[in-house]
């Protein structure tokens, strides 16, 4: 009853006008960054953070995440008109949806995705609401030693679960927490590698290194290829018949089940979702060779579990304050600019804007629902763009992103030098998710390591005086030892995929 | 490739190397607890530990990374490093000319140059993206972009 209470009030931030018009300018430019090539969600949002400084941060970051799932609607339409997936997450859509659109019924295709994104993302919106109270009060409890056990065992899922090598993975993470350490000590005030620049002592600036490694790095990697020139299928009815409202149902309701629960699991990606749905699918069928031959259930499975898994994965960023994936790491950073903490305690200290905000993810879903089917002709004339013009669009929004952080063309060049070192590093195959996420998380992690070790005196004996931090502290061990064992490494090569940047 | 990666574990040892030295100029820990340089030393040892390991990785048949090029041919290495040396001239150039001429130029160069677009669609975008996004964010976002330092420029309003 008191979760159905704070979503009314929710309700009554997310529905003023301006908060309407931020819910509706962030679900039209998500859709376009899940259409454009060459920019990925967690650039975009990045791009667009120092844009909304002079906002509400109500207003802000209902934006923001209306972008953050707006751009799984968007990857659908590139899948299924184009065969090339707009986002890593809509990689399977392209199976079938696009078998679908050469049978003339690529309009049933986005149709029946976009209703079970809204169903997904309106599904894993509802968990939210129920597991917001219980899970955030209990978050209350924690002191440093379990906050620090907690953020470790996140890192470690995020780190055991990125890309195939556990090893490179480990790497980037911690090149993030080295990131992290840039500036001044928050304890003593003393400089730590900032080489003796000036414009360093303050830190690097989160965003312009993420625009770089996701935005810059993916432009610069784009420019060795030849991109083949886009051939559009033919757009027709978009009202589904009876069968296939019948044969899309249940994968509609696994697709929920499954992105909803594995969005929960920081680490595990919404391409992983979609993935696993569309195995489901398959199992779950009479026919699993048609397969790959146009059957709905290809599509609405996996682009159910996709939104569902996007809406799921904010779930530990407001009860807990962990991002589960980059792109939440970049809303989270948002929320740390506008001088918010995401967690337990926002919902003590600014319920209005925790429940506005989580409010709005239904009314952000009922947006794309209405508007993405009749505005899919426009997104088609926006793929008609070309690439050149794109390219040099996007650059500008970088470079623009990248200044008005805090003015200054010195974060160009970090944009610029971690564009490069973002490349080099996809060229390595090394995955760059648990750069951001630690990036992010690295000051909270030191400060709670610190303010650990300050209570005992230096022992380390404190995180086993803790139940909570010892239980944290064994899975985070075997996140990271498990994978040594052949078995799970299969099993886990089966679930990791790109991760969606 | 090997060598490639070789070089790069290489790297991220020196790196480490170089993070453990530098903590270690920095108190490493207080009476009351870890100082400036615990955390940072540790993620050196950490990050050395695991280059090492990826070091080793690489020697094994297992751990060979596929065969292939590295480096994009020529055409695709200009258009790369093109594209950087605009970037760090827009950097160096942008509180010299101001916004709107630094940005003009660089979409002018992007486009025309390494989009290989027509020049009237190169002009139109480029004048929108740099004087009309000046505007547009200076009115409307509360994002002041930079005036040119050069007086001529700043009483043209660039």
């Amino acid at each position: 009853m008191e979760a159905v209470q704070n979503l009314l009030m929710g309700f009554s931030v997310a529905l003023t006008p301006m908060n309407l018009l931020m819910a509706f300018v962030g679900s039209i430019l998500g859709t376009l960054i899940g259409v454009l090539p060459g920019i990925g969600p967690a650039a975009g949002s990045a791009m667009l953070i120092p844009l909304t400084f002079s906002m509400d941060p109500t207003g802000a970051i209902i934006m923001l995440t209306a972008l953050f799932y707006g751009t799984q609607y968007g990857g659908t339409i590139t899948s299924v008109l184009l065969n090339v997936p707009g986002e890593a997450a809509s990689v399977v859509t392209c199976l079938d949806g696009y078998q679908m659109a050469k049978q003339g019924r690529a309009g049933v295709a986005l149709s029946v995705a976009a209703v079970g994104s809204f169903i997904g993302g309106t599904f894993a919106t509802i968990c939210l609401v129920f597991a917001a109270g219980p899970l955030s009060r209990w978050a209350l409890e924690f002191g440093p030693v379990e906050f620090f056990s907690l953020l470790l065992l996140g890192i470690s899922l995020l780190m055991g679960l990125a890309g195939k090598s556990m090893i490179k993975a480990l790497m980037m993470g911690v090149f993030g927490l080295a990131l992290a350490m840039v500036g001044t000590d928050p304890t003593k005030g003393v400089p730590r590698f900032t080489f003796g620049v000036m414009e360093l002592l303050d830190g690097i600036g989160f965003i312009p290194i993420i625009m770089g490694l996701f935005g810059l790095a993916e432009l610069l990697e784009n420019a060795e290829k030849s991109l083949a020139q886009t051939v559009l299928a033919k757009m027709s009815s978009l009202i589904p018949t009876r069968q296939d409202v019948r044969d899309s149902a249940g994968a509609i309701v696994r697709g929920s089940l499954i992105g909803t629960a594995l969005g929960l699991i920081p680490g595990i990606t919404n391409s992983a979702s979609s993935f696993l749905a569309y195995i489901a699918e398959r199992k779950s069928s009479k026919h699993p060779e048609r397969f790959g031959t146009g059957m709905i259930q290809g599509v609405a499975g996996p682009e159910t579990a996709n939104n569902a898994h996007a809406n799921g994965a904010l779930i530990p960023l407001f009860t807990l304050g962990i991002p589960a994936s980059p792109t939440i790491a970049v809303i989270m950073g948002a929320f740390l600019m506008h001088g918010l903490i995401p967690g337990p305690f926002l919902f003590k200290e600014h319920p209005a804007l925790a429940w506005g905000v989580i409010a709005s993810f239904c009314i952000g879903n009922v947006m794309l629902l209405i508007l993405n089917l009749p505005l899919i002709g426009m997104w088609v004339k926006v793929l008609k763009i070309p690439y050149g013009i794109l390219c040099a669009v996007i650059m500008g929004f970088l470079i623009l992103g990248s200044y008005s952080v805090s003015n200054s063309a010195f974060d160009i060049l970090v944009m610029t030098i971690f564009g490069v070192i973002g490349y080099l590093l996809r060229k390595l195959e090394f995955p760059l998710a648990p750069v951001v996420l630690t990036l992010i998380l690295g000051p909270m992690m030191e400060r709670s390591l610190k303010q650990s070790l300050e209570i005992s005196q230096g022992s380390f004996l404190i995180f086993l005086k803790s139940p909570l931090a010892v239980v944290f502290l064994v899975l985070t061990a075997l996140v990271l030892l498990l994978p040594s064992l052949k078995f799970f490494r299969r099993s886990k090569e089966a679930i990791s995929g790109e991760e969606p940047v | 490739m090997l060598r490639i990666h070789q070089v790069s574990a290489l790297l991220f040892m020196a790196a480490s190397g170089y993070m453990m030295w530098e903590a270690w100029e920095l108190e490493y820990y207080t009476p009351v607890g870890p100082g400036a340089g615990f955390f940072p030393f540790w993620l050196g040892v950490i990050l050395g530990a695991m280059s090492l390991i990826w070091l080793v990785q690489l020697s094994r048949p297992a751990g060979k990374p596929e065969e292939g090029r590295f480096l994009p041919d020529f055409k695709g290495r200009i258009q790369i490093a093109a594209t950087i040396a605009a970037l760090v001239l827009t950097a160096l150039l942008l509180d010299l000319l101001g916004f709107q001429l630094t940005m003009f130029l660089f979409l002018i160069f992007m486009l025309l140059f390494l989009g290989k677009q027509p020049i009237w669609m190169s002009l139109i975008i480029s004048a929108i993206g740099s004087v009309g996004v000046f505007y547009v964010f200076g009115k409307f976002l509360d994002v002041r972009l930079p005036l040119s330092s050069l007086s001529l420029l700043n009483k043209l309003g660039l």
